[in-house]
């Protein structure tokens, strides 16, 4: 069985229409990237499966692990296992970030059934999870993302991502704004994490990201519709022809 | 001044002028007609109220009066003592800056006790003095009056506590006199959990000489109608005042804050972080005025009054006054309103956090920068337990 299936997807952000129509079929321990160019609606296809309420969705369907979305909030897609790693991680003054992870990791460990981590146990899966992304022990005493560099908010994304330990990971442009060496530690950590059963859904605007992480399939978005799928091999096609082909194709 | 003296010279203000009326401009938002329409007995009951002392040292005083009973000073350190105001009278009682307040003059014509601490010069006390004052008697005013000296180079904490019993109507009018010598360095808590039916009204003073550390914390819970008068005057060189707070209000309470730092002489500092978080119909006045003479040079002053609200029903009077007669300052002041920031509780969902969880540790947030400020771990963790507790 599929864990993501998307079928006909439309959403509107502020009545305007973004996504028109989006089919996607995501199994397990499969990666499939998206990639187009600005304002295609990549980012509105994150937040509408993350469950972002500021986004309307108008038509479709989408089932996650054979629930149907629309019967679940932002936090109880969070416990079913689905995970965003924002594209802005947002701020929070005033929460320590070892605070959220723990209220975090037992909200989800509460939904799988599974005992509550008391604070000994909590700090051993830190330990444990912290090497995937090389996390600072500064950074976890800090409130969250607080006075963060983009770097370091990036990795604390993926080091969340290690503590929830979802089924489908969607990175929402992580690479931007990344130099080489933060690319290669986030994608090193994205990699570790890879298994069988765990899939992602990584969302990019450049084909770099993908030299990293490889995928296994490559959509191209173009205009909230998905123009072309393909293997790897598309993301290099890209690389050389640009998504100026399409974007002629639709008359943009 | 003789007591006697005192009493009757500030019984014939209060003759004279009454309460104030939402004429006077210090008391435009504030109605207190209210109390001044109320009588209060002046009968006395022992208290049945529950206390959780906070320090190795603590005063207990039961409807206005100490009990000796249950409070404990054995074992104080020598050049500390601690008691009654009633058998330590200081000839600078009564040398407030505001002895024209209708609600001092009511205290000082008619307290019936309070706290007496005086710290001999260059000692130090790890432990906090905590003073507890439980109301449980119905239609009582208890006017208490606290002097607390602090000798040169010494180190004290005292915490104030007000405790009341659910559903009882009292006034509680309280005074704090606090005399900081050179170099002492003085801390001092207020945590206010009146009845939510009770008035409760309490001016502070601090007066502090050369190269003092002053810190004032207060936290507002209880009580229908209140305010607390908060007020500084710096009047030695390289001296630091802190007067952080955090209001927590809501039903139909009405709390009133305001501030005065008056800056005397050069190169002190006053910092202020006040805090709100209003629910329902709760109002609340925050008025912080900062007062730099002219001979207060290099003087370095910051106000920020924050305000979250958690209902459309609260209202909030935040009114920064700096008044500025030097030219070589530096003075900040800012006041916000705000709700909760949607992005991130958003974000705290996506994380698997559901929104009453995220929306109970936002806020606790929010009021944790006021927390963070506190030295004294016994008040940070009691109040960090007071703020989760409401937040319920």
């Amino acid at each position: 069985m599929a864990l993501l299936d998307i079928k006909n997807l439309h959403a509107n952000v502020a009545g305007n229409k973004i996504l028109k129509g989006i089919n996607l079929t995501i199994n397990p321990g499969e990666v499939h990237a998206i990639m187009g160019p600005n304002g295609s609606g990549k980012s509105t296809l994150a937040n509408v499966l993350a469950g972002n309420e500021i986004y309307e969705k108008t038509q479709g369907k989408i089932q996650f692990d054979g629930a149907d979305l629309d019967d679940l909030a932002a936090h109880e897609r969070a416990r079913a296992g689905l995970f965003l790693a924002f594209q802005y991680p947002v701020e929070i003054a005033g929460i320590s970030n070892m605070y959220f992870l723990k209220a975090a990791v037992n909200a989800v460990r509460e939904h799988r059934g599974e005992e509550q981590l008391d604070a000994m146990d909590f700090l051993d899966l830190i330990e444990d999870k912290k090497q995937v992304v090389k996390i600072r022990d500064d950074l976890l005493g800090r409130a969250v993302n607080s006075g963060f560099s983009g770097g370091e908010k990036k990795r604390n994304e993926i080091f969340q991502m290690a503590m929830l330990e979802p089924k489908l990971g969607i990175l929402d442009e992580t690479d931007s704004g990344l130099d080489i060496d933060a690319l290669r530690i986030v994608s090193d950590g994205v990699n570790a994490l890879r298994t069988p059963d765990r899939s992602f859904l990584v969302i990019t605007h450049y084909q770099r990201l993908l030299d990293y992480i490889v995928p296994d399939f490559v959509h191209v978005m173009v205009s909230g519709e998905i123009v072309k799928s393909g293997g790897k091999e598309l993301a290099l096609e890209l690389e050389n022809d640009g998504y100026a082909s399409w974007a002629g194709e639709e008359g943009v | 001044m003789e007591l006697q003296q005192l009493r009757e010279t500030a019984a014939a203000h209060f003759k004279a002028d009454g309460f104030p009326t939402t004429k006077d401009e210090r008391w435009r938002f504030t109605d207190v007609s209210r109390v001044a329409n109320t009588e209060f007995s002046t009968e006395w009951k022992a208290s049945n109220l529950k206390f959780k002392p906070l320090g190795d040292y603590y005063l207990v005083f039961e409807n206005g009066k100490l009990s000796s009973e249950k409070s404990k000073i054995d074992g104080l350190p020598a050049g500390v003592k601690v008691g009654s105001i009633m058998d330590h009278l200081d000839p600078r009682l009564g040398q407030l800056s505001d002895s024209q307040s209708a609600f001092v003059a009511a205290n000082t014509a008619g307290f019936t006790d309070g706290a007496f601490i005086e710290i001999a010069d260059g000692v130090s006390l790890d432990s906090p003095i905590h003073l507890i004052y439980l109301a449980d008697l119905d239609g009582a005013a208890f006017h208490v009056r606290n002097f607390i000296s602090a000798g040169k180079a010494s180190h004290v904490t005292v915490i104030e506590e007000y405790i009341g019993q659910p559903n009882t109507s009292y006034w509680s009018n309280a005074v704090t006199e606090l005399f900081c010598a050179d170099h002492s360095n003085v801390d001092h808590y207020k945590i206010q959990l009146e009845s939510a039916t009770a008035f409760h009204f309490q001016t502070v003073e601090a007066q502090l000489g050369e190269n003092v550390l002053f810190s004032n914390h207060s936290f507002t819970l209880g009580a229908a109608l209140g305010r607390n008068d908060i007020r500084g005057k710096l009047l030695g060189e390289g001296s630091e005042a802190i007067c952080n707070g955090l209001y927590l209000l809501k039903d139909k309470q009405h709390f009133d804050t305001h501030l005065f730092m008056d800056h005397a002489v050069p190169r002190c500092n006053s910092h202020e972080l006040y805090k709100g978080i209003l629910d329902e119909k709760a109002r609340a006045v925050f008025c912080g005025r900062i007062l730099v003479q002219q001979d207060a040079q290099q003087t370095d002053a910051v106000q920020s009054n924050r305000n979250l609200l958690l209902s459309r029903g609260v209202k909030i009077h935040s009114l920064p006054q700096l008044e500025i007669y030097a030219d070589d300052v530096k003075c900040t002041h800012g006041a916000t309103v705000g709700e909760l920031d949607e992005e991130a509780l958003y974000y705290l969902q996506t994380r698997g956090i559901d929104p009453k969880q995220g929306h109970a540790m936002l806020t606790y947030a929010f009021a944790n920068e006021v927390l963070d400020e506190v030295k004294s771990s016994a008040v940070k963790e009691y109040v960090g337990r007071l703020v989760q507790d409401w937040l319920e």
